[in-house]
């Protein structure tokens, strides 16, 4: 394999995670599903972009705009809809994906529609892997908080927590507010990698990639995000040799994966060196023939 | 003034196709609570069974039609034993149901596109495309065909729920589906009728979409319209579905026609979003208490 | 739980054994036949292409890897290049998707070593691989991708980047010129795609030409990708009364229109670009495109151009698209670029490539060295009479 190509889709699927890692505490953690989060993308990244391009900012700087853009969106569109139920919400959210797309098409300041090549190439596989480190590094933070439990609870029983006095609808905004800003920012990624943007590539089928890779890695777990993106993003290149049988056992192995192992990959548990740890014990009381409590993973 | 009955009869026409589509998508909504997403892979599969049905196999307009509406029917049914059963004996969130019918849905159009090819196909006429002047308005003979046959369906599958017993079994389930296995209902058999409804259904709007359009693996992006049609009326409401559908069609042509073409899906969007502010569950959907 | 493990097993072992013959066997076509498999590395020069094999296009993709499988191999059969050295194409998919074309491009740079890309038809996939093609210095040859920043951005050539089509200032100008001097029409309406980045591009051009030439835009609608009704836009567009409707869209949704526009009693005829011409048009909408004139790349009754589509109809018993006559024509750029620079380096073609001027069947292709474009390249006006684009003339137009 080459080490161009390979680095190539390693950046690629950094920029993944960084957007499922958001994605991951809004539906793993809060227990909302979004199909906008193209969305979020495409505003973090057209606003960075303008950042480096019009405004000449540096790279850092302006990435950190396209995240603030986007959470301040979202919390616009939060405010409208993180009441609404369900399949309702996810199909509000699939409207504004939609409406954003639409609205860049418009907008020739950005190019509209026939995209906007010349964007500086700043992306590339390290800074890509120092930004996820501190992404996690924060997402674990939150998630272990005090704010973290509550979006759990949230998660678990919308209506016990209110009862408890959290209040539902303050940590689903919070929570959307944080997701789009880590989608924002994985959108500026993109941006200074791709050099090249065009509402296209942040369509519904960017936003339901992102979801699926959320499940897959398992519901609640950072570090099933982390593996999630890894081999999903890599997966549709191994299979590149197939052309067009490649989609067909993609969107197989996805109904597979959920009737056979729907907690995901690392099922709400997290790879930590304690847990490799107990996971360690585990495998060898296993071989003592003790029952291996990790097969079924915890459901949700 | 002509130019805006034409609009309304070009909405209303746009509105029936949405309206087929909404109600087998709304049906399944009713009973299992989630978006079945698989909808618009089965609609496309019953545009291309029509399809050769009546051009490889060559049968008689109306029999391919009934013909490819029961195999959607069937394939319907097959989707829910291979993807949702499963989950659905394990009792899984709503999540797991929507992503696997994602996948359904992927799954669908790339073996199309693999097996069948992605060109398009053009039915034969069956109608022919002169349409009926009234005036300076026309209308087309196939708008009136649709029209006309999406009425009778409603009608039939209307009767079915109101008048037969499995009909009110699946009101029942609708209501509240661990109650309605308490009081002896087979709610595995219910649940395949109304995916077999939902089947029907989708074969019915797939065949009329090819007839009137035509025939592309990609037929399936049109239903995220439908969707959102019966998101306005009210998830798990056949009337809902239907209002819905026609509703949003009329406001798609009148804003096309008189704000701007460039942004109507940005305004039916932001309609949308205020008739969820205002009416959280749609014009007229299932109300479905939280789960204490 | 057994049955549940040995599901992922299975799972894990079908992608896994995909992943390895996937890896050992890639989706290659060697242009030889039998005598391939004998050649050893150094005498087989490998040649990418990307292009849409999924999506509205893939009609046009498959026909132009097709087309390239077809020339190598006769190219082969006639004792390849560099005295001896067979061809070998690798396609993969872009699915018309940006991100896609510049994993493709990295792949075939990278994994496949390729000495030259051919590919992608879509513009928005064209672009994003220029600094991949730079890092890697291996030339592309576009081969309907339109839009000007392809080759130029902000004045400045891309080093890698080339094409054998004319760009879309040129195709709107030569459609606006055609249609207000030679036609005589005065009113135009135009119906385009809002999400496609050909559409808007044309309709800018197209727009600004006839607007300049004194003409009028009486109406200009709109549609979203994906859409099949256009009746609401139609209507509006009867109601303008125009004399001609200029759609800068692709062959399906043209068909649709037409179809519509001839329900709703709209008689003033259509007018394309190079987004039309295809086979499926006739399947598809045959009554309703008559007497359409489309600005087209390759005048089809040319005596030149008929072994080309005899060939490529025996071999694969379909009619040769649009693109395949470009594929062509950047076969022919590409193996006079490989002949000139007399070794199978990608940097030396590069240099080859710029200095290029070779008869393909589209026309006489100059590449100009500031702009990688093909110069002076005149568009075939043709117009659909029965089942047949019956040739017009030849039309240039100036730009400035």
């Amino acid at each position: 394999m080459d080490l161009n190509y390979i680095t190539g889709i390693l950046t690629l699927a950094g920029i993944n995670l960084m957007a499922v890692l958001g994605l991951s505490l809004l539906t793993g953690f809060t227990g909302m599903f979004s199909f906008g989060h193209a969305g979020f993308m495409a505003i973090g990244g057209y606003t960075s972009a303008m950042m480096t391009v019009k405004f000449g900012l540096p790279f850092i700087p302006a990435l950190l705009i396209g995240g603030l853009v986007a959470a301040l969106v979202s919390s616009v569109i939060g405010k409208l809809t993180l009441n609404l139920k369900g399949d309702y919400f996810c199909i509000a959210t699939l409207g504004f994906g939609e409406a954003i797309r639409l609205i860049l098409d418009n907008v020739q300041y950005f190019g509209g529609a026939r995209g906007w090549p010349g964007i500086p190439h700043h992306t590339n596989l390290l800074n890509v892997v120092i930004i996820n480190i501190v992404a996690i590094f924060i997402l674990a933070n939150i998630v272990r908080s005090k704010h973290g439990r509550n979006m759990i609870a949230v998660r678990e029983e919308e209506l016990a927590s209110q009862i408890v006095g959290i209040n539902v609808f303050r940590y689903k905004l919070i929570s959307l507010m944080i997701s789009a800003a880590y989608a924002g920012i994985a959108g500026g990624l993109m941006a200074h990698y791709m050099t090249f943007l065009q509402p296209k590539m942040f369509s519904l089928t960017k936003s339901t990639e992102l979801t699926i890779i959320v499940i897959f890695g398992g519901l609640g777990s950072i570090s099933g995000s982390v593996l999630g993106a890894l081999v999903l993003t890599s997966l549709p290149e191994i299979l590149r040799a197939f052309s067009n049988w490649r989609l067909v056992i993609y969107g197989l192995a996805v109904v597979i994966i959920m009737i056979t192992r729907p907690s995901g990959l690392m099922g709400g548990y997290e790879l930590t060196p304690s847990s490799m740890k107990t996971l360690y014990t585990r495998m060898k009381n296993k071989n003592k023939g003790l029952p291996n409590q990790m097969e079924g993973g915890k459901t949700i | 003034m002509s130019q805006l009955l034409q609009q309304l009869i070009n909405g209303l026409s746009i509105g029936s196709v949405y309206a087929l589509m909404a109600v087998g998508y709304s049906l399944v909504y009713s009973i299992m609570n989630f978006s079945n997403f698989a909808h618009g892979g089965v609609i496309m599969l019953g545009a291309y069974f029509g399809y050769y049905y009546l051009t490889s196999v060559g049968l008689p307009f109306p029999i391919a039609f009934i013909a490819s509406a029961l195999t959607t029917c069937v394939l319907a049914v097959i989707i829910e034993r291979g993807a949702y059963k499963p989950l659905r004996e394990r009792k899984a969130p709503f999540l797991y149901f929507i992503i696997s019918a994602m996948g359904t849905s992927i799954f669908l159009e790339n073996i199309v596109i693999a097996t069948i090819g992605p060109t398009f196909r053009t039915y034969p006429e069956v109608l022919s495309r002169t349409p009926i002047q009234l005036g300076s308005v026309s209308i087309g003979r196939l708008d009136l065909a649709m029209f006309i046959i999406s009425a009778i369906c409603l009608a039939l599958l209307v009767f079915f729920i109101d008048h037969t017993k499995m009909g009110k079994a699946i009101q029942a389930t609708a209501y509240n589906i661990k109650a309605s296995a308490l009081m002896g209902i087979n709610t595995d058999l219910v649940i395949i009728v109304v995916f077999a409804l939902g089947g029907f259904f989708a074969g019915i709007a797939g065949v009329l979409f090819g007839m009137k359009y035509t025939v592309y693996p990609q037929i399936g992006v049109i239903t995220n319209k439908s969707f959102i049609a019966a998101v306005f009326g009210g998830l798990g409401s056949l009337p809902g579905a239907v209002i819905g559908s026609i509703l949003l069609g009329v406001i798609e042509t009148i804003t096309s026609g008189y704000l701007s073409s460039q942004y109507r899906d940005l305004i039916a969007f932001v309609l949308l979003i205020a008739v969820l502010v205002f009416r959280p569950r749609g014009l007229m959907g299932k109300v479905t208490e939280d789960k204490a | 739980m057994f049955k549940k493990t040995l599901a992922l097993l299975l799972v894990s072992l079908m992608i896994v054994t995909l992943a390895l013959s996937g890896c050992s066997k890639p989706a290659t076509e060697t242009g030889s036949q039998a005598g391939g498999a004998d050649a050893s590395a150094g005498d087989v020069i490998k040649v990418g292409w990307m292009g849409s094999l999924t999506g509205d296009q893939a009609v046009w993709g498959q026909c132009e890897l097709d087309t390239i499988k077809m020339l190598f191999e006769e190219i082969n059969a006639k004792g390849g290049v560099l005295g001896g050295k067979k061809l070998e194409v690798i396609g993969y998919d872009t699915k018309g998707d940006p991100q896609e074309a510049v994993n493709v491009a990295k792949r075939l740079t990278g994994q496949d070593k390729v000495v030259a890309i051919l590919g992608p038809n879509a513009s928005g996939s064209a672009i994003p691989i220029a600094p991949v093609l730079e890092e890697a210095k291996v030339p592309d040859i576009a081969t309907v991708a339109t839009n000007p920043k392809v080759t130029v951005l902000d004045g400045k050539v891309k080093p890698y980047n080339f094409r054998v089509c004319f760009i879309d200032p040129y195709q709107g100008a030569v459609a606006a010129g055609y249609g207000y001097d030679v036609l005589g029409f005065r009113k135009a309406a135009i119906l385009y795609d809002v999400a496609d980045d050909y559409s808007q591009g044309l309709t800018e051009f197209f727009e600004e030409f006839f607007t300049t030439k004194g003409g009028t835009i009486v109406a200009k609608e709109a549609f979203k990708f994906g859409d099949v009704d256009f009746r609401p836009q139609l209507s509006k567009i009867k109601d303008a009364n125009p004399e001609v409707l200029f759609l800068p869209v692709f062959f399906k949704e043209a068909a649709l229109i037409a179809n519509q526009a001839r329900e709703l009693g709209i008689t003033a005829p259509l007018m394309g670009g190079d987004g039309l011409p295809s086979e499926q048009l006739f399947t598809m909408a045959k009554d309703a495109v008559q007497g359409t004139y489309i600005v087209n790349h390759v005048d089809y009754d040319d005596p030149e151009v008929q072994d080309l589509k005899s060939r490529y109809k025996n071999k694969y018993g379909k009619e040769l698209e649009l693109n395949g006559y470009l594929a062509h024509d950047a076969v022919v750029l590409l193996v006079d670029a490989i002949e000139r620079a007399g070794s199978a380096d990608s940097v030396k073609i590069t240099e080859a490539l710029e200095t290029a001027d070779v008869k393909g069947v589209t026309g006489r292709i100059k590449i100009g060295k500031d702009t990688h474009n093909p110069e002076g390249k005149e568009a075939a006006i043709v117009k659909i009479e029965g089942d047949k684009y019956v040739f017009q003339q030849k039309y240039s137009a100036k730009l400035d």
